[in-house]
């Protein structure tokens, strides 16, 4: 039950800056998800919160105390790893009460706890077992428990997912839901995975090289995607991005994504794109739409015509695949048909989907 | 048919092999139960004629003669062994785990010292060791040969723990440790016995090349009071004659121990070596 603060939290390996003056505040009972691609911090930032890495600067408060000096054993934070970390010697109830054990607590209050525990996750059968013989999800299961178990001010997760197939994860990651709506503690949960991201969080942090990117809620990074960056890593597939022309014309300025594709710049943006000669667009690949199912045409759509290269039917919608100014481009067909490779098709594009960023920062216009 | 030719002929040379390696053992064994002339027969007699206890009975001075003081070399051995094993791997254990699990400054060129060390010849040491020794006082003593196994041991445990606990995988104590224990706690508690099997291999390594050891301990020995059963065997040689049998019967009593010892923990010493099934 507690807030979880960082106040220019900074971590460097010799000169190599793992994190770099981090600020956060996370309120109780909030599900934050720290996530970016292997190396940008973030597990680097969840072993700092749990003590088990020196910080190198700043400060972390759990509850609005000072735990800088603490050591992991007195943070009351518990933490699930990757690879579960199952004690193997013991059996699934010994893991579950070990903590309480090293804590002193009485036998029938430990008896107590680990049944509630085991309740919650359904582990009942498993109780004798050893974590060798259990499966993958199983043992993921055990060693939330054992996170459970402890009643901790915060719930430290560092992809506690990623070992598991993909049909399994998709469970787990319900589960883990759930569990925080039953539990309502603080989660910090760390993952390379933006689908895990989006579908957990209240709150997603996206880092880079040490550097808080963008900070919002699922929705907000989706839509409003502060560079380029987070815009090609939020969403599946990424954000197409397109390098463009800006040319002036009899007044007009437009937008020239290819030889023979060029666009009336959307009036909202022509202040700021004025004075420019290049700029990035991002499109999602849901926003490009073919005309046969699409939005009724008007004039804030962009309309242009494709080769496609290929279309790979997954079902409810078919991913078309084409070329805009030498880049590959993904599209998505709701509601699809069989589509020949090398058909033309005609796309419309609603502009106020449309992602400006600068040439050059590649930050959001 | 030629397929059972072939598994005949494997097998025979199996016991071959076999008998060619426990030959040397096979005769201690025997030659300890039989009179000194049967031993020195030409040819040799393989099947005693004539069994005797009679090495035992004296070394172990039950008809009230003693040969040679078994008992009390025995005694010596065991002490010797055990307490140097302990120290041996109870400081081989915490550095093992040092080296193992934290960084700290020349750890590389301190760990290749130490193999270093084990790659020393010990009987070159035996004279610098015999003087020191004489000059602080404490040659032909028990403690001294201690402190010689120790220093003898602690490399090798070290090296052997260092691997065990490498293979636990770092997150069992960072669990531990987020689940309330200190770092020694979680040491004691998660790692250790993890790496059970393999410090108990250690260990009977270690206690085996104390028991075994001769070198060094026909230097700083020189009495009862601190021989060992290997030296205590020399006992049987005398300026003109050698008491083969006793010899043997001396060597039986140091096999039959290790021997045990070794039955008993042989299923810990193969997993200890082949160590690495630890999965979350």
């Amino acid at each position: 039950m507690a807030n979880v603060e960082l106040k220019n939290l900074t971590k460097k390996y010799g000169d190599v800056v793992a994190v770099q003056n981090m600020n956060l505040k996370i309120p109780h009972n909030e599900f934050l998800v720290l996530v970016g691609p292997s190396g940008c911090g973030k597990s680097t930032t969840l072993r700092m919160i749990a003590g088990l890495e020196e910080i190198t600067g700043g400060e972390i408060f759990i509850g609005n105390q000072l735990v800088n000096e603490k050591d992991p054993k007195d943070r009351n934070v518990s933490m699930v790893f990757q690879n579960y970390a199952l004690y193997p010697h013991m059996t699934v109830e010994e893991n579950l009460g070990f903590s309480l054990k090293i804590a002193k607590v009485e036998k029938k209050e430990i008896e107590q706890r680990v049944k509630e525990a085991v309740q919650i996750l359904g582990l009942e059968e498993l109780q004798k077992r050893k974590p060798s013989q259990l499966s993958g999800g199983q043992r993921q299961r055990v060693a939330m428990g054992r996170a459970i178990v402890r009643r901790p001010d915060a719930f430290l997760f560092d992809e506690p997912l990623s070992n598991l197939d993909a049909k399994l994860r998709t469970q787990m990651r319900t589960e883990i839901k759930k569990l925080h709506q039953n539990l309502k503690t603080t989660v910090i949960y760390v993952t390379h995975d933006q689908v895990e991201a989006m579908t957990l969080a209240d709150r997603i942090i996206i880092m880079k090289d040490g550097y808080i990117e963008q900070i919002g809620s699922p929705i907000e990074v989706f839509n409003k995607p502060v560079n380029v960056f987070v815009a090609t890593f939020i969403g599946s597939p990424p954000m197409n991005i397109i390098e463009c022309d800006i040319i002036k014309k009899d007044n007009n300025l437009f937008i020239q994504v290819d030889k023979n594709t060029t666009f009336l710049c959307p009036k909202e943006k022509i202040n700021s794109l004025e004075n420019l000669k290049k700029v990035l667009i991002g499109i999602r690949a849901e926003d490009i739409v073919p005309l046969d199912n699409a939005i009724t045409s008007n004039n804030a759509n962009w309309t242009f015509e494709k080769i496609i290269d290929l279309a790979e039917p997954l079902g409810t919608e078919t991913q078309l695949f084409f070329k805009l100014s030498n880049k590959e481009i993904i599209s998505r067909m709701y509601n699809p048909r069989p589509v020949n490779i090398g058909e033309n098709i005609i796309f419309q594009i609603a502009i106020n989907k449309v992602h400006f960023f600068n040439y050059e920062t590649e930050k959001t216009i | 048919m030629m397929k059972h030719i072939k598994k005949i002929s494997f097998w025979f040379l199996v016991l071959f092999l076999l008998i060619l390696i426990c030959m040397p053992g096979i005769w201690i064994f025997v030659s300890a139960f039989r009179p000194n002339p049967e031993i020195l027969a030409k040819p040799a007699n393989w099947i005693p004629d004539r069994w005797t206890i009679h090495q035992f009975t004296q070394m172990f001075s039950i008809n009230g003669y003693v040969s040679v003081p078994a008992f009390k070399y025995l005694m010596n051995s065991v002490i010797i062994s055990s307490v140097s094993t302990v120290i041996a791997i109870t400081i081989g254990m915490m550095g093992g785990y040092a080296f193992a699990r934290f960084n700290f400054k020349g750890k590389n060129k301190i760990f290749l010292g130490l193999m270093l060390a084990r790659a020393v010849p010990g009987i070159s040491l035996s004279l610098p060791l015999f003087i020191l020794f004489a000059k602080i006082g404490i040659i032909n003593t028990s403690f001294g040969v201690i402190l010689v196994y120790v220093a003898m041991n602690v490399p090798f445990t070290i090296w052997l723990t260092d691997g065990f606990f490498r293979q636990i995988p770092k997150e069992m104590s960072e669990v531990a440790r987020t689940d309330g224990c200190t770092r020694f706690q979680a040491f004691w508690n998660v790692e250790l016995p993890l790496a059970g099997p393999g410090i108990g291999a250690a260990a009977i390594f270690a206690f085996l090349l104390s028991w075994n050891e001769y070198a060094l301990a026909s230097i700083i020995t020189r009495t009862v009071h601190s021989k060992t059963l290997p030296i205590g065997m020399m006992d049987y040689l005398d300026e003109f004659t050698i008491n083969w049998a006793g010899m043997c019967a001396i060597a039986v009593v140091m096999i039959i121990p290790a021997l045990i010892l070794t039955f008993i923990v042989q299923k810990h010493l193969v997993s200890g070596l082949t160590f690495g099934g630890v999965k979350g």
